[in-house]
């Protein structure tokens, strides 16, 4: 297979701007936050050293296997820097994603540019939703525990130190105890100048009985910019909460995009992450959820529909710390033309988690015979008193099934077609919001036609 | 006092809660016993107790076995010496047959090194299986493994009918059953009544006793027998429900 | 129990557990150099070609580095410096008990290897150490041409058939352990069917490690010509030294067109064995390869047993039991590589973890996408049994092309404390309700087994299980 490199069409770009790995990248970043505090800085410079001494994985890490990584993918890449007020306003205006919502932030280049407050009401109530900057000046005291502490430990350990040195955006989103919310508040991400790279940060603390809902949507402005993303989300449910985050990841299919998500379950919560992957040349998902309380329910499902030379890496992981919790993970992927997808999964139950229940399930529909899909589904059971199960397919449509639907005198192709939608459905339907699903099913079915066509 | 199951002042718990409270209840060979009572009163504990379940906390009191005090011994030895229980929700074993289940249980009842004749028992198996209308293809199924709640109990008769007990507990074996199940279970248990054998029948409902029925019947109560009278309690039950034992119990107390 | 069972009934740990001082004429001595190589090439008076491959494959296993990266760090504490890399007797394997020198007879005869011999086998080869003391199978099978030998005769007989698929299946550079096995390979079976002939009765090898801190490294081939049938069947077992030993066999299948191989192994090492082996089948078109694989024994396996899908239709299949008490490790799994059309391959692992054992399976399916219509299917079970076992479950499955479908299902599940109090109440004991419950597990996958094996494997389990209650 070709290896694709980045597409670098816009060299008039102001030689000033330091390259990721410069240290001016990482002198800009921390100069980007004002009134940053101690600890803050701390944690950055940490991290930056990380980044720079850490080497660049490969695929004889246990960690990559499968994975094709460009050696180059760090290279002559610079940190976005905000847009002009023109192309602000122009996205801003492309940014209604979902009209009802609670409250909206709109980011291009990791600059802010366009936000609707947080639903009176709910602000009322305390609840707060707001981009990092106001977060590090009014609540310092709410993140400080939290902001930038979550590791990675499924391979993506320099790319996660890298963002940690380079955020200077994103959203927090605290519920106090007890607080609902059925509305979701929204962050929108764009990537608009070329060889640029953003980087969202999603920061969920949600108290003891609230009710949480939050929906990032990650987009590109120009569809041919090479793009670098490399992002990250962190959920706290606390006890006896529920919350609900959903993601969209529509990059252009010339960014290389890295999402780290890792969610953390107190006892009885109810965390669902449904992530939706459409876009990027490369993007590596590193989902990780770590169950802390008893009774937690915590379900992970992804949908993504690849094509061309995408490559979809996926690492999941499930580890069951406490007992009598629940985590289910579906990961369905199509693939078609040269299309890639890694699948690798592990459940880890402690052995102070009895009674517990891990499922763990990949579904992978080949669309085209050039595409590939790996799978590997993994167990590691301390734990004797569980039921833990995982599987994996890969197969192409059932030929019986399509035989059914044209026995009724519907054509090859809209059989084809209503079959692949019915193997996507099964994610979006988790998606249990109505307007969001309608804009997925757009998305995912006008992508998958384009490539009927 | 031999030839019978005598339960004397019984004290039993569970992770520290008391269930059953001085319990008494002497059951002959011979005889069948039915002990009625509210939901969680104590009759399925009193099963477990029996059977020698580990998670229940004997704490004090005995039960005599045809003299023996079987509170000391393992599920196993209470087995072997006599005394069968009839599970509420019979457990599923994947990948044991009954033919093979039964046998081994059988097989440990026998001295070392002596074998159980085969043909015998395939004999013995099929005849018991269509008193009890189960179908011969059985035999090759996993016990209780997606039997329906019918088959799961008759499987439990079928069980009982083969290892061939001294006494026999029966926990709610009628529940979940519909009224041509219950015939046929209860028409097993009429075919093994005899002299050298007591019936305890835990249930809920009197229905189960109009086709088994017993020669005494208890009311159990909060862990205790508080009532014991003929088959004409059952239906006095049936027709008052279990209100009134309360007030009575407050009385008492 | 039957008679057959009766019969193998001779396997069991303690039965192993048994050790003759022996003088050995030829000793390589400890450690392992390209003088101890040499060494060995010379005393059995092998072919040059022969050295270099041992040479090449000494330089392979020093540069490889121990596979810790994905594999257990026990494999650090092989001290290969103190490793017997070559002990013997110097005799020629004999064709008659008569002549096996007494210690090892009595060794074998112990181990009921005589009998069952008499009872249900087309041939029988025994190894004591690192040569075999006995090889013999039955005249019929000799007067059509099948051949059953030690390697070492093998090579030295028939190097024409040899040579052209020694190392053609697994490669020197495979991994670590091939190479070791490459560079220092002694023992293991030679076995030729020709075309058309179908072996009833299996083929049984015995392998006995006799000598304290003394690797043992069979090294099999078995081809089976076009049209051609043939069963073998493989038993070991050790005596428990207080250092441990290594046993890292390479065994290498060839099932030419329409050819049919099945390969079983009762693996019963003590438990301070480090069993390391590669094992790989090649199928031609049509040809079909069975790996049946039961664990008990040792105190880390490593053992992935594949099969390589090279012609039109092949098929391949791994049906394995790991059994894993205290202090053992079983990591075990199954490779399958598709490289023709309409090729399939199942595999079928259960694994049971006792106390502090673990087990872990590995897989890896391969499709690529030039090829269309090709299936696998993987199941694999894990029984937990007491707190502190462990299981483990890491496949890796690819797969591209037209028509390919892969169906990957895996679970874990124990014995609940109510499923043994429900059988204790019919009157079985602890011991007795567990092996039920745990034959109950494997059932569906031993009755594919041939009877005698499937017998014995229930023993083994019986007598494990009875153990680890207490």
């Amino acid at each position: 297979m070709a290896q694709p490199t980045l597409i670098d069409n816009d060299a008039s770009e102001s030689p000033a701007r330091p390259e990721l790995q410069h240290q001016d990248a990482f002198e800009q970043a921390i100069a980007a936050l004002p009134d940053q505090p101690d600890w803050l800085i701390e944690r950055r410079q940490k991290a930056w050293d990380a980044f720079q001494t850490l080497p660049l994985p490969s695929r004889k890490d246990e960690q990559w296997r499968f994975a094709t990584l460009n050696r180059n993918v760090l290279n002559q890449i610079v940190p976005g820097n905000g847009v002009d007020a023109e192309t602000a306003d122009r996205l801003a205006s492309r940014s209604s994603f979902i009209a009802d919502h609670a409250g909206q932030y709109v980011f291009a280049d990791n600059q802010l540019i366009d936000s609707t407050p947080l639903d009176p009401e709910l602000a009322e109530k305390g609840v707060r939703f707001v981009n990092l900057e106001t977060a590090l000046r009014d609540h310092t005291d709410l993140i400080e525990p939290i902001f930038l502490q979550a590791q990675a430990e499924l391979g993506s350990e320099k790319f996660v130190a890298l963002h940690k040195a380079l955020v200077t955006n994103g959203t927090f989103l605290f519920v106090p105890r007890g607080v609902e919310m059925s509305k979701p508040v929204v962050a929108v991400y764009w990537s608009s100048a070329a060889s640029t790279a953003v980087f969202p940060h999603t920061l969920i603390l949600a108290e003891d009985n609230t009710s949480v809902n939050l929906v990032d949507i990650f987009l590109s402005d120009n569809p041919e910019a090479a793009g670098f993303a490399c992002s990250m989300a962190n959920i706290h449910g606390g006890a006896n909460s529920r919350v609900m985050r959903k993601v969209v990841q529509d990059w252009n299919e010339n960014t290389f995009s890295f999402q780290n998500d890792l969610t953390i379950a107190e006892r009885d919560s109810v965390v669902k992450n449904v992530a939706v992957n459409i876009g990027a040349l490369k993007s590596r998902y590193e989902n990780m959820c770590r169950i802390v309380g008893p009774g937690a329910d915590v379900k992970m499902y992804s949908l993504t529909v690849g094509e061309k030379h995408q490559e979809f890496d996926q690492r999941t992981l499930q580890v069951h710390e406490a007992p009598h919790a629940t985590s289910d993970l579906l990961y369905k992927n199509s693939l078609m033309d040269e299309c890639r997808t890694i699948f690798s999964g592990l459940i880890v139950v402690d052995d102070e988690a009895q009674q517990t229940d891990a499922y763990q399930t990949n579904r992978n529909l080949l669309l085209d015979h050039t595409a590939e899909a790996n799978s590997l589904p993994g167990l590691e059971i301390k734990a004797n008193d569980v039921k833990c199960s995982h599987g994996a397919t890969t197969a192409r449509l059932e030929e019986e099934e399509l035989f059914y639907l044209m026995a009724r005198g519907i054509p090859e192709r809209t059989a084809k077609r209503l079959l692949v939608f019915g193997f996507f459905e099964e994610i979006i339907e988790k998606v249990s919001n109505q307007e969001l699903a309608e804009k997925i099913r757009d998305i995912v079915h006008h992508k998958f036609t384009r490539h009927q066509a | 006092m031999s030839n019978q199951l005598e339960i004397k002042h019984l004290n039993a718990s569970i992770e520290g809660k008391a269930i059953l409270n001085n319990l008494n209840l002497t059951l002959p060979q011979g005889e069948v016993h039915a002990i009625m009572g509210p939901n969680g009163t104590g009759k399925s504990t009193l099963a477990k107790v029996l059977a020698g379940h580990e998670d229940y906390e004997v704490d004090g009191g005995e039960v005599l076995m045809n003299g023996e005090n079987i509170l000391e011994m393992e599920p196993d030895e209470i087995s072997r010496a006599g005394l069968f229980l009839a599970f509420q929700y019979p457990m599923e074993i994947a990948g044991v047959s009954i033919a093979n289940f039964i046998r081994a249980a059988l097989q440990a009842r026998l001295d070392e090194g002596e074998e159980l004749n085969a043909t015998q028992y395939y004999k013995e198996l099929y005849e018991k299986m269509d008193l009890l209308k189960i179908d011969r293809k059985f035999t090759s199924r996993s016990v209780n493994e997606g039997f329906s709640g019918g088959e799961k109990k008759r499987c439990e008769i079928l069980q009982m009918s083969m290892l061939n007990p001294n006494y026999c507990i029966m926990d709610e074996t009628d529940s979940g059953l519909d009224i041509d199940a219950l015939r046929v279970v209860a028409n097993g248990v009429n075919l093994m009544r005899g002299a050298d054998r007591g019936f305890l029948v835990i249930t809920h409902y009197q229905r189960l006793l109009e086709y088994i029925v017993p020669d005494v019947v208890h009311v159990m109560f909060n862990g205790s027998i508080v009532k014991t009278g003929g088959p004409e309690l059952a239906k006095e039950l049936e027709e008052r429900g279990y209100g009134w034992l309360e007030a009575e119990a407050a009385v008492t107390a | 129990m039957s008679a057959e069972a009766e019969t193998l009934s001779q396997i069991d740990r303690d039965k192993g557990n048994f050790h003759y001082e022996t003088d050995y004429a030829y000793d390589a001595g400890v450690g392992l150099t390209p003088e101890v190589v040499d060494y060995i090439a010379s005393v059995k008076d092998e072919d040059e070609w022969v050295r270099e491959f041992r040479q090449k494959a000494l330089k392979v296993f020093e540069k490889k580095p121990m596979p810790t990266h994905w594999a257990s760090e026990d494999l650090n504490n092989i001290v290969f410096e103190n490793i017997r890399y070559y002990l013997a007797k110097g005799q020629q394997p004999t064709r008659s008990w008569d002549e096996v020198p007494d210690d090892v007879k009595e060794t074998f005869e112990r181990l009921g290897i005589p009998e069952n011999e008499r009872k249900f086998l087309a041939g029988v080869e025994a190894q004591f150490d690192s040569e075999a003391a006995y090889s013999r199978m039955k005249e019929e099978l000799e007067k059509e041409g099948v051949i059953f030998v030690g390697s070492t005769e093998g090579l030295m007989k028939h190097p024409d058939i040899f040579r052209k698929f020694f190392g053609k299946v697994i490669p020197i550079g495979d991994n670590k352990f091939s190479a070791l096995n490459s560079a220092v390979f002694s023992g293991g079976s030679f076995i030729y069917v020709p075309p058309g002939v179908k072996v009833r009765q299996p083929l049984q090898a015995y392998f006995r490690i006799n000598a304290e801190n003394f690797g043992q490294f069979e090294r099999t081939l078995i081809i089976a010509d076009e049209g051609a049938e043939v069963t073998y069947m493989e038993g070991c077992t050790a005596p428990k030294f207080e250092t441990s030993t290594l046993h890292s066999a390479v065994v290498e299948l060839v099932a030419l067109k329409n050819a049919k191989i099945q390969y079983i192994t009762v693996q019963n090492w003590s438990d301070n064995v480090f069993n390391l082996v590669t094992k790989r089948a090649m199928a031609e078109e049509g040809a079909e390869v069975k790996w049946i694989d039961c664990n008990i024994g040792s105190r880390l396996t490593m053992k992935y047993p594949g099969v390589i899908l090279k012609g039109d239709g092949a098929r391949g299949e791994v049906l394995s039991i790991a059994l894993a008490s205290d202090g053992q490790h079983q990591d075990t799994g199954a490779k399958m590589i598709h490289q023709a059309n309409n090729t399939s391959s199942n595999v079928i692992s259960k694994s049971i973890s006792v106390g502090e054992g673990r087990a872990t399976y590995r897989g890896r399916v391969h499709m690529p996408k030039e090829l269309s219509n090709c299936k696998n299917n993987t199941e694999c079970d894990a029984l937990l049994i007491n707190t502190n076992s462990k299981t483990d479950t890491y496949p890796a499955i690819t797969v591209t092309g037209e028509g390919n479908s892969v169906q990957h299902e895996a679970s874990v599940s124990k014995v609940s404390a109510e499923q043994i109090f429900y059988m204790m109440s019919r009157g079985l004991d602890e011991g007795q309700a567990m092996s039920l419950a745990v034959n109950g597990f494997i059932n569906d996958l031993t009755r594919h087994f041939p009877m005698e094996y499937s017998v014995e494997l229930k023993r083994l389990i019986d007598l494990e299980m009875e153990g680890s209650v207490g």
